[in-house]
């Protein structure tokens, strides 16, 4: 019997970040302080990207540095915040300098406009948005939600459209070079995330043999079929977390919250750890081997 | 629970009064649904007092969690410990929750009106705003679905507002029927816990009533810190205080007073 040869789809995350032109819609993955793509979002900083359109459940430093380097214009999504700590500063001053705008939805609207997407279907119906202002007031979506009476039992239910955007962008914990992707812990939206775009981008902390991930299947959330590339990433959520990796770095996330409140703070962050930066690894050598080894996953807990 | 003793004013801080006020309202064996912050001590506190069965779960896909260390985001690896089920956002949100399945919500609000309609998204004109606040997350949701919701949030006048500057989440509305007019599916807010008293909802109009002043607050400090006519009942009993043992277990959940403040009240 012949061996089939496994398909190889490694590429740099320089490689990566090229693939995405000006303009591109992304599936941004991660949700809260778990796996977000932030070494994905220093790089697309770094390359100078320009007008990308986000869609996300909820996001917190990773997209505040995008609004704050002018690379995303819009965004479609539910909450941002850093968590525990206050509001996105770069965010708030990019609304007002009207270079940001930001379509609302909710959580489950999005995670379901997502998974819409990933079925081939237009629209999902969900129970919430009904009577608020999340269906009343729109900023670049004309037609945002709609409310119809069902068609069986004649309550009113809204519809949200679905998305397909051109990438799906997602860090998880293990991915193999064909790209079956494991994630440990919670998925938030990411395994109907990544599905939806129509090409995906799987970023890991580690690429393993094939054999590992075929030897438990089942916990593979994204199989190779939806993946197009792969791309290896250790700490590539930093200063966030990885369950069963690492913990937050949470002297980090203060220091970016503080600093990145006035203008000239944020353009010091950005120059001093994204774009006077060769790469993501001489950004962690600048984080230094000290911290990051403190924030390892003590285990059995996973942080 | 006999033979209870309760802290006197000055040995606990409003954050801890509010975070016992929401443990109380947890029934043992119910599903709740929490975020981060005083929710997430209140449902902490009620499963090591009177609801050890209580079932906790988070948006960001953790079911029946049993952290033992606090969380600062709601998708914290922390969250994670002892959990029941770590799945995803569709999971909770959409099966558990829209499938009818949890209980009892808790949400915060930056601003709140009389029928306890929630705004979190924006602060200023919407053409024009002021504050960008962080948004829905899985706020509406929550509030949408759960069979009944508490509000817990810090009580000052501009959050109390006769007209919310966006409408996030909905409350009841305009008034009786119309959560069921709108198609919503669960029962919209029951209480409103603040660092200065209980709030409930009047059965006939829907529209925000006091239950309870905590102990050292007075009934008109609470009048003067709304912006909306709130309905005041003729006798306002005062707020159990928190036990000695209540205090004990919150100061064991947050050592770092992460949460429960510093400031003794």
């Amino acid at each position: 019997m012949v061996e089939p040869e496994i398909e190889d789809k490694r590429i740099t995350l320089k490689e990566a970040v090229k693939l995405i032109p000006d303009g591109a819609e992304l599936f941004w993955g991660g949700f809260g302080f778990q796996r977000p793509p932030m070494a994905f979002a220093h790089e697309l900083v770094r390359r100078g990207k320009r007008n990308l359109h986000i869609y996300t459940c909820g996001s917190e430093i990773d997209v505040d540095i995008l609004a704050g380097a002018r690379v995303v214009s819009k965004f479609e999504l539910a909450f941002f915040a850093i968590e525990g700590i206050g509001l996105c500063p770069n965010i708030q001053r990019r609304i007002k300098d009207g270079s940001v705008q930001i379509e609302d939805y909710t959580n489950l609207a999005m995670a379901l406009r997502f998974l819409g997407g990933a079925l081939g279907v237009p629209f999902m119906p969900i129970k919430s948005m009904l009577g608020t202002d999340l269906i009343r007031k729109y900023r670049f979506r004309k037609n945002k939600a709609k409310v119809i009476e069902c068609p069986f039992t004649g309550e009113k239910v809204c519809l949200v459209p679905s998305v397909r955007p051109d990438f799906s962008i997602v860090h998880v914990q293990r991915v193999d070079m064909e790209g079956n992707a494991q994630i440990d812990g919670v998925v938030g939206e990411d395994s109907e995330g990544a599905k939806a775009g129509k090409k995906a981008i799987v970023l890991a902390e580690e690429i393993v043999n094939s054999a590992m991930i075929r030897m438990k299947p089942d916990s593979t959330v994204i199989p190779n079929i939806y993946v197009d590339y792969v791309v290896e990433c250790p700490w590539g959520s930093y200063p966030m977390m990885v369950y069963n990796y690492y913990d937050y770095d949470l002297g980090h996330i203060r220091l970016y919250y503080t600093q990145c409140k006035t203008e000239e703070g944020w353009e010091k962050y950005c120059e001093e750890y994204i774009t006077g930066v060769e790469n993501h690894m001489e950004f962690l050598k600048k984080i230094g081997i000290e911290r990051l080894i403190k924030l390892r996953a003590k285990k059995p807990f996973g942080y | 629970m006999s033979g209870k003793e309760y802290a006197k004013i000055g040995e606990y801080t409003s954050f801890e009064m509010m975070a016992v006020c929401g443990a109380r309202n947890i029934k043992n064996g119910e599903v709740v649904f929490v975020g981060t912050g005083l929710p997430m001590l209140a449902a902490m506190l009620a499963k090591r007092t009177h609801a050890p069965k209580a079932k906790i779960v988070y948006e960001a896909g953790f079911i029946d969690s049993n952290a033992i260390d606090l969380a600062l985001s709601i998708a914290d690896s922390r969250l994670a410990y002892n959990a029941a089920a770590a799945i995803g956002l569709i999971e909770t949100l959409g099966l558990l929750l829209q499938g009818g399945r949890v209980d009892v919500g808790f949400v915060g609000a930056a601003q709140i009106d009389e029928y306890g309609n929630i705004n979190t998204t924006y602060i200023g004109d919407f053409e024009n705003p002021i504050v960008r606040l962080p948004g829905s997350g899985g706020g509406n949701d929550i509030i949408s679905s759960a069979k009944r919701i508490v509000v817990i949030m810090t009580h000052q006048k501009r959050k109390f507002v006769k007209k919310l500057d966006y409408m996030t989440s909905p409350g009841h509305l305009d008034g009786p029927g119309a959560r069921k007019r709108e198609g919503l599916l669960g029962g919209g807010p029951e209480l409103v816990i603040t660092n200065l008293c209980q709030m409930g909802f009047d059965e006939e109009t829907k529209r925000i009533k006091l239950l309870s002043v905590h102990p050292g607050v007075t009934v008109e400090q609470v009048v003067e810190n709304v912006g909306f006519d709130l309905i005041v009942p003729e006798h306002v009993p005062e707020t159990e205080p928190p036990t000695y043992e209540e205090l004990r277990i919150l100061r064991e959940i947050d050592p770092q007073r992460l949460y429960l403040g510093k400031e003794k009240k």
